[in-house]
């Protein structure tokens, strides 16, 4: 990037489009810039390479050496751990660069996984995976603060949710909601925040905020126990604290690719509706009663009760003042699924006209601000609504045989006349 | 934070990190040395864990008992101690069930409620102790060569875990078939 712009400024030099000056002062600032940051690439091969090697190591005490007597292989189940402590305590006091800190804390924690393993086997330590994972993750969650280390972060939010799934999604035993992966993704949050407060725009906190986003998604129905249709309910509440969690300043001001919990939000809260919009999954709810007093209708309503947290947080600000729908999307699912309990058929048709009246929504936000990406997406909406409906058999085929037609126009005519007024508009500024 | 303070809370991360390792070593070494030694009989088979390798899964044949009036909240999942006795052959017998600690000097293990069914009172549970560790390419064998001996369908033949059991806590040392480790069988078959 730095080198392409330099190469552009010989040019507008030789072709006296900028002064000397001037291609001094930018050539300077880019200097000056790329000074203040460490080699970041240095940074990624060194985890990278840590986190190669401390995974080989796993794997190569794996295989489980019988023929070494339980002190040698006591010895070795140490042997990882100390090297990596010493390298990290190294950084630490000489006041190494991030490089160093990352790898270090990379090879650490991986090391620790290393040890606990070689000890589990060396005595036969009963416990499935997720205890042994829980054993690691807190061992190794400290290092994030000591070490200042992104890339230990990182890992501990992966491996919480490779803990969270082992234990939550173990069919059949009860009761095995992984509430610790809260208390270990709790405890990663304040590292997070400083990040977010710092660099906001750094590619790394944009990587973190897709892996929180994906991570909640991902664990959320672990905590599903036997009242599966509060399932729905749930991720509906997740899915809005998300979208207006990504509508808050910190978040709102950012390019959309980065923003992971408006993307997941807006992105979810559909296909979830989408599911819903069969008559079938409401009927089959409606055949089990609600339990009031469960773990899921608990988790419903603290999400709830974050997502209006932010929700009126967000309004605060003046970008997000105008009416957006979407914001209030899980609202007015709950108030569909209390109907929808009490009367299936309502919860259907309910359910539908929200897809419909999101999808109409969308494609108005994308003509008012001239987004072809939002407009495309709004018939998106509406149009995945209508294939949803084709399989419906109860609906006459000239009926939908129409509805597809209309909904192809509509593509082809909203498209047609946005590109057409933007184009109104720009001979209008031009001239 | 000055550095010095952040190395000194480094410092007790790193002491941590020895300790946990430390302490189940120690914790095993402790019931090895002092605990009695029981004998389970069992049946293996081999899966695997993506960290710790390749393991032999026991099947123990302690694996249901009575439960008692006041254990009827068992549930699914739940941990209970069996307490242990020996037959007259010197093979670990079960005593008794329990949700809760009983005022015995017996000897104890933990396991995990599979099933209770709530008509006959009978809870089916797991011992945990149930993972072997073996080497890589000697846990299929392993396995292959329990089912060899088993297959005679005689009562000639024994397998059976060694564990060695202390205050609630077990230590699983060896598998045996007739008194000889599964190791020798493996060495054997591999000599041949």
């Amino acid at each position: 990037m730095k080198s392409k712009i330099l190469n552009e400024l010989t040019e507008l030099l030789e072709h006296n489009i900028i002064s000397k000056d001037v291609a001094s002062n930018i050539s300077s600032y880019y200097q000056a810039k790329s000074d203040e940051q460490p080699n970041r690439l240095f940074t990624v091969f060194g985890v990278l390479g840590s986190a190669l090697v401390g995974l080989g190591v796993i794997l190569i005490l794996a295989h489980n050496w019988d023929s070494f007597s339980r002190l040698v292989k006591t010895f070795f189940a140490f042997l990882p751990l100390i090297i990596g402590q010493v390298i990290s305590g190294y950084s630490i006091l000489q006041k190494k660069g991030q490089a160093w800190k990352e790898s270090s804390g990379t090879f650490l924690f991986f090391a620790i996984g290393a040890s606990i393993a070689l000890v589990s086997q060396i005595y036969n330590i009963p416990g499935d995976l997720s205890e042994y994972l829980l054993t690691w993750i807190l061992l190794g969650l400290p290092l994030i603060y000591v070490l200042n280390s992104k890339a230990v972060s990182m890992l501990i939010i992966v491996f919480a949710t490779y803990y969270a799934c082992e234990l939550g999604y173990n069919f059949g035993y009860a009761n095995n909601a992984p509430w610790f992966y809260l208390v270990i993704l709790f405890g990663t949050v304040p590292f997070y925040i400083n990040l977010l407060r710092k660099s906001p725009n750094a590619n790394s906190t944009s990587i973190f905020n897709w892996l929180y986003a994906l991570s909640f998604v991902i664990v959320l129905g672990s905590f599903i126990d036997t009242n599966w249709s509060m399932g729905f309910v749930m991720y509906a509440m997740l899915f809005g604290l998300f979208y207006n969690l990504g509508k808050t300043p910190v978040y709102n001001n950012q390019q959309l690719r980065r923003n992971s919990f408006l993307l997941i939000g807006s992105l979810g809260t559909v296909v979830l509706l989408l599911i819903l919009s069969f008559n079938m999954i409401w009927k089959e709810m409606y055949e089990e009663p609600i339990v009031f007093n469960s773990q899921e209708m608990l988790i419903s309503i603290g999400l709830f009760v974050c997502a209006i947290g932010f929700l009126l947080y967000s309004k605060k600000h003046k970008e997000n003042s105008k009416f957006n729908l979407f914001q209030y999307a899980f609202l007015l699912f709950a108030i569909v699924f209390v109907i929808g309990n009490g009367n299936y058929g309502l919860g259907t048709i309910f359910t539908n006209v929200l897809v419909l009246t999101l999808g109409v929504f969308a494609v108005k936000i994308g003509a008012d601000s001239f987004r072809f990406s939002v407009l495309n997406y709004g018939l998106l909406i509406i149009s995945a609504m209508i294939v949803c409906r084709f399989f419906d058999t109860d609906m006459s085929f000239v009926l939908r045989g129409t509805l597809f037609v209309i909904v192809g126009l509509g593509f082809f005519l909203t498209n047609y006349f946005m590109l057409k007024k933007q184009k109104e508009l720009k001979q209008k500024t031009l001239k | 934070m000055k550095t010095i303070h952040i190395f000194l809370i480094f410092i007790v991360v790193v002491l941590l990190q020895l300790f946990v390792p430390a302490k189940m070593i120690l914790d095993r070494e402790d019931v090895i040395k002092t605990g009695t030694q029981y004998k389970f009989k069992t049946q293996p088979v081999d899966p695997n864990d993506p960290f710790r390798g390749k393991y032999v899964t026991l099947n123990y044949e302690i694996d249901s008992a009575e439960a008692v009036a006041m254990d009827s909240t068992i549930q699914r999942g739940d941990k209970i101690l069996v307490y242990l006795d020996t037959d007259s052959l010197g093979y670990a017998k079960l005593h008794s069930v329990s949700k809760y600690k009983i005022n015995t000097e017996r000897d104890y293990v933990e396991a995990k409620v599979q099933w209770y069914n709530l008509n006959n009172k009978k809870v089916n549970f797991q011992l945990e102790f149930n993972r072997y560790y073996m080497e890589e390419f000697k846990a299929k064998p392993a396995e292959d060569i329990y089912r060899k001996y088993n297959s005679r369908q005689d009562s000639i033949h024994n397998t059976y875990a060694l564990v060695a059991v202390k205050e609630g806590e077990a230590v699983l040392k060896d598998v045996y078939i007739n008194d000889k480790s599964i190791h020798y069988y493996i060495e054997k078959e591999a000599n041949q």
